[in-house]
């Protein structure tokens, strides 16, 4: 019996373990009838699968590439209990709007459920060697997304979970009730220590919160990062006395090696900064020994998701944003950014409610719409504080409110330093447009149709915000998501 | 003097805003009641930021359905304390918060001498900083 | 011709309809049975807070009118009810913002030593801001004998909040008539900041029976003739004897014949006899005759 039998799971063990190769499904990757247990991971792909593979057969073979399986048939497999070894696929859906009749290929939702002792405790490099390791490249499939992914509670206890949290940041901070306000100093590259803390002090003086460094700032020849460190902390100081408010700046720790990493925040804590800052690029393995070291510093952890975007933004490949939001709370950052509906980068508003309600609810309902597959339940992990950044203005300070909530870091960079009056009036005319904003929205009014007029009386006193409305009130970035809900909820009878 | 924009310490939620109204403060509080949320008042001549604890002026005022009686206490302990900073918090205790929720000034004293950065050269260039309360006459 | 415009007129039943107020008046006539001064003082309140609203609508008026009230009478005559019925009507003329009630007596307001009493009367203040604050027995915060009395200092703060607090809160003061009349004696300040005295009357004997009857009802019970004839027997009784409580005394008397029921019909299934769903739901005469109101002369049982 060396030749692969056509279909059904062979359960006849001489037969099963007969060298040879089978098709996925008959190795046992495919049970329709499997139950989750509460302890299992689950993972939900989305499959392209090659010409004349069946759904069934190609989400077998993810499950297979993904936990225990080889291309052959193995007898060594029999010298273990296999049978909890092996991943489960469990159901395939079609996607909607996909194959016959469509522009595009029949694609399929597959869930594939993973016993818990597949997994090392606290590892986020061992999840995702398993969940996002060969299988990507495995001829089986033409393309393969990861759309989201059920964590159980007792996979979620090994972790620490963020450093900080939203609850213990805003108790540091001293600041309740409202967005904290950032901003990212630019011009990105090229200034010097000397001249990067000016833009720091004017900016926390007139109003911000944080300043922030920028993803590719780390320690180039125009300025090294000790210089960069010592004034930026020099600005934060000087904001803080001048303001009576508790100020900050991400200093971004990114570098070569662990140990460089380590040197840098350990400067940061030395000088007396509240935060630091950290690239999704330094690896998973890095940021989790960060997050373990800002938690025992006294750090809050930034985390700029700088390269998430090579494989999080196309829709039939890669892997779903909020998969990334799920492992970053489990490896424990404090900010992260995800997105601001109404900037200049990608972002679907029910996509983007569903990443940042994976990053601070304390429990996620299952809820197609925002792109959320599973019930989850987040184990007391912290709360991730979300940071919206980039193409954001005053002008439009309702809408960010309205879609993002009061729990995140709104960054206005350009709409801060690029004010006509200067960076001091920048930042003060965010600041008035924010507390006039959630002024009105706790008075009970419509301030999401209202916050033109809301905007427009405040800057009747206020002519920093009236210069921002008059300089930027127009700009808009209307284009197309590409990552949307496949899911429409459809109108119920009564409505 | 402050030398800030604003000329003044900008704390809370509302420091940017012209100072709040009788009517402003009780849809605010009304706002924080509808959460569910208790609401206390506290106040202090000692506004640094990192100074967490200010004095209570009673403590929070749980299952209270309307703002008039916190309005009542706001304004005993203005009259109390006129020279005071006096701030307005909600608590909530939910599980996963349990801390407070909304903080904002309610009350400030006629000058506001704010504060300065007090330097200590260490290793290299590295500095130690305070920042230190100035009173009036400073 | 007169080219003056024609005066502004408004509509009182419109108010009257869109605040719903009568249902409230209609509620409280479905739900008390008797009082009839008691709601009719209360339809004229109700007339006279339209009218108010009416007058301020038209610029005619510019003060809130004081709305404290106190309610007399003996235990028993509905003065809670009639309390919550005026609270609800209070919210919806918009005279009180949020409606509801915060019912409390002296040791409420009342601390054991020095400086105990303002916080506690605060405390209470500031619950029932924004809807009535019922005091029962009022007149026990004034204790004369006791010149240290706490009371007074809760007196004091009250009638501040009274006064400075009209559009916060209604005070409404309840007792036994002659004992509110001293209290209001003594402590003129308080008498003249109520605007609305209430005077609750005791049931006559038929409304006492009708009160049963609806208690009855409530509970799915129901009382043969002779029980009905015997209930009566037993109202003319009781009203005699101290401590009677109007409807409260008729609520007790029933709680007693329940029991009494149920042990006569165990008693009954013991000796073998079958027990069907009217038997479940009939309280005889026994059951009611039974009482110590018939045998002693003195009803202890329902204190």
């Amino acid at each position: 019996m060396t030749k692969p039998v056509d279909s059904g799971v062979i359960t006849d063990a001489k037969q099963r373990y007969a060298a040879g190769v089978l098709k996925y499904k008959q190795m046992g990757y495919w049970q329709p009838d499997y139950v989750p247990k509460d302890t299992d991971v689950i993972a939900l792909f989305r499959i392209t699968p090659q010409e004349g593979v069946d759904a069934d057969e190609a989400a077998a073979a993810v499950a297979g590439e993904s936990s225990t399986a080889t291309w052959t048939v193995v007898w060594t497999d029999r010298l273990t209990d296999c049978e909890l070894y092996r991943a489960k696929a469990y159901r395939v859906d079609q996607v909607p709007n996909t194959g016959a009749g469509t522009s595009t290929p029949a694609q399929y939702f597959a869930w594939i459920a993973y016993d818990l002792d597949l997994f090392e405790e606290g590892s986020i490099a061992n999840l995702t060697a398993s969940i996002i390791g060969n299988v990507f490249g495995f001829k089986a499939v033409k393309a393969l997304r990861l759309e989201d992914m059920r964590i159980p509670v007792a996979y979620l206890k090994t972790f620490q979970g963020p450093a900080t949290g939203i609850v213990v940041e805003r108790e540091r901070l001293d600041k309740f009730g409202r967005p904290l306000l950032g901003a990212t100093t630019k011009p990105k590259l090229g200034l010097s220590g000397r001249n990067y803390g000016r833009v720091v002090y004017e900016a926390l003086k007139g109003g911000l919160d944080f300043v922030k460094d920028d993803e590719n700032i780390n320690s180039q020849p125009f300025m090294g990062w000790r210089d960069r460190f010592l004034y930026c902390v020099e600005a934060v100081n000087k904001a803080a006395a001048a303001t009576g408010e508790v100020k900050g700046h991400y200093l971004n720790v990114t570098s070569g090696t662990m140990e460089d990493m380590y040197e840098r925040a350990e400067f940061a804590r030395s000088l007396g900064s509240c935060i630091i800052m950290i690239d999704l690029v330094i690896g998973y393995t890095a940021i989790q020994s960060m997050a373990k070291w800002a938690r025992k510093n006294d750090m809050i952890l930034h985390l700029h998701r700088a390269g998430n975007s090579t494989y999080s933004r196309q829709k039939n490949h890669g892997m779903n944003f909020r998969v990334i939001c799920k492992w970053m709370r489990m490896a424990g950052v404090d900010h992260i950014h995800a997105g601001t509906v109404v900037g200049k980068l990608e972002g679907d508003p029910l996509m983007i409610k569903g990443f940042y309600d994976t990053l601070r609810e304390t429990h996620t309902d299952m809820s197609l719409e925002h792109g959320l597959f599973f019930d989850q339940d987040w184990a007391s992990l912290r709360r991730v504080m979300p940071v919206a950044s980039g193409g954001i203005h005053a002008g439009q300070m309702h809408q960010l409110i309205h879609y993002l909530g009061e729990d995140v870091v709104l960054q206005f960079g350009g709409g801060t330093i690029g004010h006509p009056q200067g960076i001091q009036a920048g930042a003060t005319a965010n600041r008035v447009a924010l507390e006039a904003m959630i002024m009105a929205r706790n008075e009970g009014r419509d301030y999401l149709n209202e916050g033109p007029q809301i905007l427009q009386e405040a800057a009747r006193w206020c002519s920093p915000l009236k210069a921002a409305i008059d300089t930027w009130g127009d700009i808009s970035f209307n284009y197309e998501s590409t990552d949307t809900a496949d899911f429409v909820p459809t109108a119920t009878a009564s409505a | 003097m402050m030398t800030n924009p604003q000329q003044r310490i900008t704390q809370g939620q509302f420091s940017f805003l012209p100072p709040l109204t009788d009517a402003q403060i009780t849809a605010q509080i009304e706002f924080a009641l509808r959460q569910g949320w208790a609401v206390s008042v506290e106040y202090t001549d000692d506004p640094h930021p990192r100074n967490t604890y200010w004095e209570m002026y009673g403590n929070p005022m749980f299952d209270l359905k309307d703002p008039a009686g916190i309005l009542m206490e706001i304004n005993a302990c203005r009259r109390t304390f006129p020279q005071h900073y006096i701030r307005v918090m909600a608590f909530d205790s939910s599980r996963g918060w349990e801390t407070p929720r909304m903080s904002y000034l309610v009350n400030r004293p006629d000058k506001e001498p704010g504060f300065r950065t007090v330097r200590m050269e260490t290793e290299g260039r590295s500095i130690r900083y305070t920042t230190e309360r100035l009173r009036s006459g400073d | 011709m007169d080219t003056t415009p024609p005066p502004p007129t408004i509509d009182l039943a419109a108010i009257l309809r869109d605040t719903q107020v009568q249902e409230v008046l209609d509620g409280l006539d479905r739900e008390l049975v008797g009082l009839a001064p008691v709601k009719r003082r209360i339809r004229e309140i109700a007339a006279f807070l339209v009218v108010t609203r009416a007058r301020q609508s038209l610029g005619i008026e510019a003060q809130a009118p004081s709305l404290h009230m106190s309610f007399t009478g003996n235990p028993g005559t509905g003065k809670t009810t009639v309390a919550m019925r005026m609270a609800e009507m209070l919210h919806r003329l918009g005279y009180v913002r949020k409606g509801h009630v915060v019912s409390v007596t002296r040791d409420d307001l009342v601390g054991q030593y020095i400086g105990h009493t303002a916080p506690k009367t605060k405390e209470v203040l500031k619950k029932a801001m924004g809807g009535v604050l019922f005091i029962d027995e009022a007149y026990y915060l004034y204790r004369p004998e006791n010149e240290r009395d706490y009371g007074q200092e809760a007196i004091e703060i009250l009638l501040q909040v009274m006064e400075n607090h009209r559009d916060d809160l209604v005070v409404i003061l309840a007792g036994y008539r002659d004992r509110m009349a001293t209290f209001f004696q003594s402590n003129p300040g308080m008498s003249s900041r109520i605007a609305h005295h209430i005077e609750f009357p005791d049931y006559t004997p038929d409304e006492l029976l009708a009160i049963t009857r609806s208690m009855v009802a409530h509970q799915n019970y129901h009382l043969d003739d002779e029980a009905m004839a015997t209930m009566r027997e037993y109202i003319a009784h009781r009203i005699t004897q101290p401590h009677f409580a109007n409807a409260r005394s008729m609520r007790n008397a029933l709680d007693r014949a329940r029991l009494r029921q149920a042990n006569r019909l165990f008693e009954a299934a013991m000796i073998g006899a079958t027990t069907d769903a009217e038997a479940l739901k009939t309280i005889t005469a026994a059951d009611i005759r039974a009482s110590r109101v018939f045998t002693q002369g003195n009803a202890t049982e329902d204190q």
